[in-house]
């Protein structure tokens, strides 16, 4: 024991522990007594509030369908791929990472390495990625091991199957799924449903913990809307109102609407240029983005890409208001027909112009129509006539008919954004509006109007009289597809009696059939309709012209009608019997067969007809010859074999009953020739001139019976070489409309 | 005769081999009775310190391993290790170690010295902490305290009269101290190097030097640890300063651990979630299972559970002590001492961290954190204190 501790090692050996026991342990106690004790509730409820997930179970949104439920816009689920930087434990990790997830996600690697590097514990790193993706994540996740680190979380994303289509009605859905245009943002309330709860534990991933505590408020999945829309008369409108807006260049956007004039059901309704819903915020006009790129790094930049922005999202066919002009003078007409002020037998002169109070009206026709029936003045657009109509009916009269017809008030469409009509500014209340006044909107000038306003008034006076609100929505259903509301006929009221509608009907058949609607001919149908050149009286420019037609079909029982607005064009004739008219009548030749109206050709029309080519390959010649004769068409044949080895056109290709079946008989080459432009030819002059060229035509949007028709334009362009035999169609339209 | 002769001839070096291995393995071996406080306390702490290694880790093991098991399977296999190994070196002379007490040193310097040579075990960390030979890996300064404890424990014994002067006593034990504080602090293991100083330091207290140097050194370290940090010479650890002051000033980053850790241990309250109950361990705390365990033992078992274990290593470090006073000799007194302090200091400084009582700096809890190899070395320790306490009870 001598050699144990002494007394001043024990001393000081039990100093040390008394610092260690007392000092160390004593502080770390009073720590915990703070901690744990004092300020422990508060810990308490901290720790809860990030345990405790109060996470909303974000309900599936209802989807848009057309009226024959073709899905126009659904939602699906979505991921957000997100990483925990501080988790990463070697570089090589974090190389592994940053390389998979850009190439997967097509991310920038450098950034994504940048995010790696952080000190936090969640980096988002790309949202909404698609199912593929989120697979290819996945996968990726369990190749590297990399479970703790990457990390999935389920959203919903939006989609737009059809992409462009109708995306000015359709609108679109910001991050979050809520509607931020178009019915998304009008039904939105419906579409949205109802947001569930999931009162649970989580884990610092944001994974469910393994409690019970979990409380589950199902979240319930938003209603979808049946559209009356339809998928194909919508995507026939905006081919060939893109077609017309690039052709005439259209520089302040074309709209067109196609109603059923009885219940106010819009068929189609489209803007162009318009936008992707499923990228509503990329510009999709090329135009504009050309010109936004010029503006590239300037200060305008922003205020322009806002302003395009925003100009793609706008709804025209509702937003915007112009001066109707000449489609107008169905309202005058009807007005001054109901109130007995002019009938069928009155007839109208026009010199070229007319005076009212001072003020002299020019006719677009300086020279004057000479003297005219009322169908006549409609046929003609005669602007001297409609005035004088104008003022037999008075100011008090025509504003009666003005505000009975709707325009004085929104029409109350489910779409966001209609612009409301102003007394004062947008139009002359009826205590203010002066003769002169009354004489230019006799015929369409000097108030505004939106192009849903004019339909609608328009639909009232071919439908038997009765203004019907236009609606979007046919029905509201649920997940399951029980009708939660339907949207019935709204009459709003009767404007002018069924015989004067049924006379309106016949008047603008005329001026389709004879008048200045001609290139809104459809063969085998009657088409009814009014044409429009309108002044922008507003705008800087003093050529700037508004070009429109609105027609329907068939005139006996309206079942379509269908407006056309093509704003600013800048084309060398740029009326809209020109220009407008031809693409409405492209439009109804497209839908009246879909929409199973029956054609009634006269004898005219069937010799224009098309004939569907008989199959002859693989017959012997003199079989081949006699099928093809039988059909009425000529042959031509290639080669001298016996067997027909191949026919152009293929079988079924409808082509001119002029037309030429050339048949290749032995292996040789195929005999090619150059595509002759056809621009300005008459229907003769292309018959000849594609005869001479062994080519087949397919006749587009034109009547026969109407004078100086000539072709506007071809499928296939000037100079191309194809075969011989080959199909090329040819559009041809009326020159002489001046409206 | 001849033919006896010849025999025992033969037999003799057998004899003597024979002889020499017997005395050997008798001089090796330390008979007597182990201290049975001591054993049970290393025990229940051993078992209290698994049982919540599992219910800490297991979320933390099936997220990232994928098995709940990952952690306890293998704690539990080096702690049935570590319970045999402490009950050998509990029959092993502790005087021979005596033997090896610089060779020991000298071998951990080299230790620290190569691990500072090689590159960083983990890209983008700069701690050069960890040595790896075949599959283990561990920290040479683990090694480096326990080398400080017996060769100071060693020197100390034999020159108990020269503690006094200053050139020995402080001068050439400061040295020694020194030159392995240094090596690991430039580890940038902070905390390391505060332990292996303290148990130097107390070492050299209870060996005798002066008082006035005791209370200079203490001056002089509370001087210089802020002038370091004010300085900040103490690079790393300045962020460490700052989450340490304010961690909600950086709560997604380098704050996270701290307010996890704290928001752990005020949900305990006074009696706790009970066994299991933690919430905090579902992958908020980082590495529950390591530095942070004492957090999730607190949210678990309460104040009244985290007080239970304080106490435990309280009347570790008691019996420790007591033992020491007891031992027979100078070095025994010294080895249990040093090696009892080395895992009170070790201990209160864990706590201290995870409560936020001082900066975050690293430091594991003896028989709770998960880590084989230092928890073998651990209970090799602690074979030693019973070792020295059968050595007690001998002269009994």
């Amino acid at each position: 024991m001598a050699d144990g501790s002494n007394k001043s090692m024990i001393i000081r050996m039990f100093a040390i522990i008394c610092v260690i026991v007392l000092l160390f342990f004593g502080a770390a106690s009073v720590n915990l007594v703070k901690i744990m004790i004092i300020d422990g509730e508060e810990y308490k409820t901290k720790a809860a509030a990030q345990q405790l997930s109060d996470t909303t179970l974000s309900a599936k949104r209802g989807d848009i369908f057309d009226r024959n439920n073709e899905v126009l816009a659904t939602s699906a689920t979505a991921w957000t791929v997100y990483i925990t930087p501080q988790d990463i434990k070697t570089e090589e990790e974090r190389k592994t990472i940053a390389s998979g997830l850009s190439e997967i996600l097509e991310l920038d690697y450098e950034t994504v390495l940048k995010q790696t590097q952080k000190k936090t514990y969640y980096e988002k790193i790309k949202s909404r990625i698609e199912k593929t993706t989120a697979d290819k994540v996945r996968a990726f996740i369990s190749e590297h091991k990399l479970g703790s680190i990457v990390g999935l979380d389920e959203t919903t994303k939006r989609y737009y199957p059809n992409n462009s289509l109708a995306s000015t009605v359709l609108g679109f859905v910001g991050t979050d799924n809520q509607g931020l245009s178009g019915l998304e943002s009008y039904y939105d309330e419906n579409l949205s449903g109802t947001d569930g709860r999931v009162r649970a534990a989580k884990n610092a991933r944001g994974a469910d913990m393994p409690f019970s505590y979990e409380k589950i408020v199902e979240a319930q999945t938003g209603n979808s809307l049946v559209l009356t829309i339809d998928k194909y008369i919508q995507y026939v409108a905006e081919k060939y109102l893109e077609k017309a807006v690039e052709e005439n260049n259209v520089t302040n956007r074309g709209c067109v609407i196609a109603m059923d004039p009885n219940t106010g059901g819009i068929l189609a309704m489209a803007t162009k240029p318009d936008f992707d819903p499923n990228t509503p915020f990329s510009i999709t006009d090329e135009k504009t983005l050309a010109a936004l790129e010029e503006l590239k790094d300037t200060e305008e930049y922003n205020d322009a890409f806002n302003k395009a922005q925003k100009e793609q999202w706008r709804n025209k066919a509702i937003s915007d208001t112009y001066e109707p002009g000449s489609v107008f003078k169905v309202v005058t007409g009807s007005a001054a027909l109901e109130e007995g002020v002019v009938f069928l037998t009155n007839s109208f002169s026009c010199p070229g112009y007319i005076v009212i109070a001072g003020t002299r009206y020019h006719c677009h026709k300086h020279a004057g129509h000479g003297t005219q029936s009322l169908g006549g003045a409609f046929a003609n657009s005669c602007n001297p006539a409609f005035i004088q109509i104008g003022q037999t009916l008075g100011v008090k009269s025509f504003f009666k008919y003005f505000q009975s017809y709707g325009l004085t008030e929104k029409t109350g469409i489910d779409l966001p954004g209609e612009t409301a009509p102003i007394a004062g500014v947008t139009y002359h209340d009826g205590s203010t509006m002066t003769n002169i006044d009354l004489a230019s909107e006799s015929f369409g000038q000097g108030f505004n109007v939106t192009p849903i306003q004019l339909i609608t008034a328009i639909s009232a006076a071919v439908n038997g009289g009765y203004l019907v609100q236009p609606h979007v929505v046919s029905k509201i259903v649920d997940v399951d597809n029980n009708t939660v509301k339907n949207y019935e006929t709204k009459q709003k009221r009767q404007v002018i009696s069924t015989e004067t509608s049924e006379l309106i009907c016949q008047l603008l058949e005329s001026v389709v059939s004879q008048g200045s609607g001609k290139n809104a001919y459809v063969p085998g149908y009657s088409v009814g309709g009014k044409t429009g050149t309108s002044q922008k009286l507003s705008s800087e420019d003093e050529t700037a012209r508004i070009a429109s037609f609105c027609g329907f079909a068939p005139t006996d029982n309206p079942q379509i009608v269908v407006l056309v607005v093509l704003d600013e064009p800048h084309a060398p004739v740029i009326y809209g019997g020109t220009i407008a008219a031809p693409v409405a009548g492209s439009i109804l030749s497209d839908v009246l067969p879909y929409m199973g109206v029956e054609p009634a050709y006269n004898e005219e029309e069937m010799s224009s007809l098309s004939v569907s080519t008989p199959d002859v390959t693989g017959k012997s010649l003199e079989q081949a010859k006699k099928a093809i004769t039988d059909a009425g068409l000529t042959v031509r044949v290639v080669g001298n074999g016996d067997t027909v080895e191949r026919q152009v056109p293929s079988v079924g290709q409808p082509i001119s009953k002029q037309g030429t079946v050339v048949l290749y008989t032995g292996a040789d080459q195929a005999v090619m020739v150059e595509v002759p432009d056809f621009a300005g030819l008459t229907v003769s002059q292309a018959n000849s001139l594609a005869a001479e060229y062994k080519l087949n035509i397919k006749f587009s949007g034109y009547s026969l019976s109407a004078s100086n028709v000539v072709a506007y334009s071809q499928s296939i362009s000037v100079g191309e070489s194809v075969e011989i035999g080959s199909v090329i169609t040819v559009s041809f339209r009326s020159s002489d409309s001046s409206d | 005769m001849s033919r006896t002769e010849t025999t025992q001839s033969t037999e003799k070096p057998t004899k003597k081999k024979v002889g020499l291995l017997q005395r050997l393995l008798r001089s090796l071996y330390q008979p007597g009775k182990m201290d049975m406080t001591f054993f049970g306390l290393v025990m229940l702490l051993l078992v209290v310190g698994l049982i919540c290694l599992f219910s800490s880790s297991y979320a933390y093991a099936l997220q990232n391993y994928g098995s709940s098991y990952h952690f306890i399977g293998k704690q539990i296999k080096f702690a049935v290790a570590g319970v045999v190994i402490m009950l050998i070196v509990s029959r092993v002379n502790y005087h021979f170690y005596r033997k090896f007490a610089w060779f020991i040193y000298i071998v951990s310097v080299i230790m620290l010295a190569v691990v500072l040579m090689l590159p960083p075990l983990q890209e983008g960390f700069d701690y050069k902490r960890w040595l790896v030979i075949g599959s283990f890996n561990f920290q040479p300064s683990e090694v480096a305290k326990f080398a400080i404890v017996l060769l100071f424990s060693h020197l100390i014994c034999d020159n108990m009269k020269h503690m006094k002067r200053f050139r020995f006593g402080i001068m050439a034990f400061g040295l020694l101290l020194a030159l392995v504080c240094a090596l690991v602090v430039v580890e940038t293991h902070l905390s390391a190097t505060l332990l292996i100083f303290a148990i130097g330091a107390s070492l050299m207290v209870v060996g005798g030097i002066k008082l006035r140097y005791v209370f200079g050194g203490l001056g002089a370290g509370v001087a210089l640890g802020a002038g370091a940090i004010l300085t900040g010479v103490v690079d790393y650890g300045s962020s460490r300063i700052q989450s340490w002051l304010d961690p909600w000033s950086d709560p997604t980053g380098a704050g996270w651990q701290t307010i996890q850790s704290l928001l752990a241990i005020g949900s305990g309250g006074v009696f706790g979630a009970g066994l299991g109950g933690s919430k905090q361990k579902y992958l908020w705390v980082p590495e529950p299972h390591n530095d942070f365990i004492f957090a999730i033992v607190c949210e678990e078992l309460g104040f009244v559970g985290a007080l239970a274990i304080i106490v435990l290593f309280g009347l570790l470090i008691w019996r420790g002590f007591t033992l020491a006073t007891r031992a027979k000799d100078k070095f025994g007194a010294l080895m249990t001492f040093g090696l009892t302090i080395q895992v009170g200091i070790q201990a209160a400084l864990n706590i201290m961290v995870v409560t936020n009582t001082i900066p975050n700096t690293g430091i594991s809890l003896p028989f709770f954190s998960y880590g084989g190899t230092a928890l073998i070395m651990l209970m090799a320790q602690m074979g030693i204190i019973l070792a020295i306490s059968r050595d007690n009870n001998m002269s009994k």
